[in-house]
Order: structure tokens, then sequence, then C-alpha cells
């Protein structure tokens, strides 16, 4: 009996990570995408040149698909990027988010109050 | 014609010249409130949940604009609207030299 139930608990936990992996879309096909769409403006790695344009390198990837789905949505309204995130399908967002989050970029930052001590 | 074109143009930028340069320094005991939920790693926004957005290292120009935009209703967000309400443009200037040095 406890066999089982140590089998079935492994196979839920696998098939978390299989889900948690879906949800975090594929790096690998997010680089494609941005080097076509997203590199003019934040670059291929998503540390833009110009400041006008965010940085997205290093940023949540959960973060960065919302954003997409945003500007596709309309409820974030930019021309440009309504016009780029009008051709992404869901898992393209969250390709791309992934893609951005892994480069090394943004970061979360440290606390005034720690800063000087 | 011209000269007097180009002294309304000169006028015109005036108003915008006279918010100085951000002040890190200013920015970060500015920044309290902020680091409540962009200072906390991985810290969740919830309905709907996604991680708060990281802010280290971000250009300034681009965090300036964004409180600009949750200031004037352009951008929606109610938290970050109310946040933004209460800011100056000097405010917002000193806050996104902060932040875009804290990545360092």
């Amino acid at each position: 009996m406890m066999n089982i139930m140590r089998t079935l608990l492994s196979l839920s936990l696998l098939s978390s990570f299989t889900l948690a992996a879906q949800a975090g879309g594929d790096p690998a096909a997010g680089q494609v995408i941005a080097a076509e769409k997203c590199v003019a403006c934040h670059a291929a790695d998503g540390n833009s040149a110009d400041p006008q344009y965010p940085r997205l390198a290093g940023q949540h990837a959960d973060y960065l698909a919302l954003t997409l789905s945003e500007y596709k949505a309309g409820t974030r309204s930019n021309p440009i990027m309504a016009g780029f995130a009008a051709g992404l399908s869901e898992q393209d967002q969250k390709d791309v988010a992934a893609w951005f989050s892994s480069q090394s970029g943004l970061v979360t930052p440290v606390a005034p109050n720690t800063v000087s001590n | 014609m011209y000269l007097s074109s180009l002294a309304l143009l000169a006028a015109s930028a005036l108003p915008i010249s006279a918010v100085a340069a951000g002040d890190a320094a200013a920015g970060k005991t500015k920044a309290f409130t902020c680091m409540g939920c962009h200072g906390i790693p991985s810290y969740y926004n919830v309905y709907p949940s996604y991680h708060v957005p990281k802010l280290g290292g971000q250009h300034a120009n681009y965090i300036a604009a964004a409180l600009q935009a949750y200031k004037s209703g352009q951008r929606r967000h109610s938290t970050m609207r109310a946040q933004a309400a209460n800011l100056s443009e000097q405010d917002m200037q000193d806050l996104a030299a902060f932040f875009a040095q804290s990545g360092n």
C-alpha cells in the first residue's frame, strides 16, 4: 500500500513538473521570435541600448507574457507594441517571455535601508 | 521671423528643463514605499497573479515614462496609479535614477 502511495505521489509530482515546463514557455523558440521581431528596439538579449525602450533581460517571464497579452488585447495601449503583439499566439508570448527572462539583465533592487549599512 | 520662432521654441523648452536630472540618492529615500513590493524578490501581484516586475537596472527614461503613464491613467493598474498620483515630475526622475542605478 505504501509503495502504491509513493508511486502515485511520484507520478503526480512528475506531471506537475511537465505542466510547469509548458507554462514557462520554450526559450529556444522564443529566441527565434525575438531575433525577428523584438531585436530592433529591445536588442536580441533584451538589454536595449535606447533608454526609451525597456530592458527585458532578466524580467519575470510571467510578467512579460502578461504584458504581451495586454498589448494584444488592447488593455495596455502602445501603438508599436500592439502591432507586434497582434501576431503572437499565447504560446509565442510564453516562449518570448521565457527567452528574455533567461537572459542576464534586470534585478530586484536592493532595499534602501540596507544599501548604506 | 526665424529668430522669433527660435525664441518661442527656446521658451517652450524651458518648463521641461526646469526639472532637474534625477537624483538617485533622493530617489533612494523616496523609493521606500516602492520597495514594499518591488524590493522583495519574486513578490506576487494578486488578482491577477503574476510576479511584480524587476526594476533594478531598468532605463531611467522608461521608468519615468511609466510613472507618468500611471499618473495620467494612460496605463492602468490601481495600485500604481494611486502611488504615481502623488509623485511630482521631480519625484519620478529621482525614483527613475535610483532604480536605474540599483541594478549595478
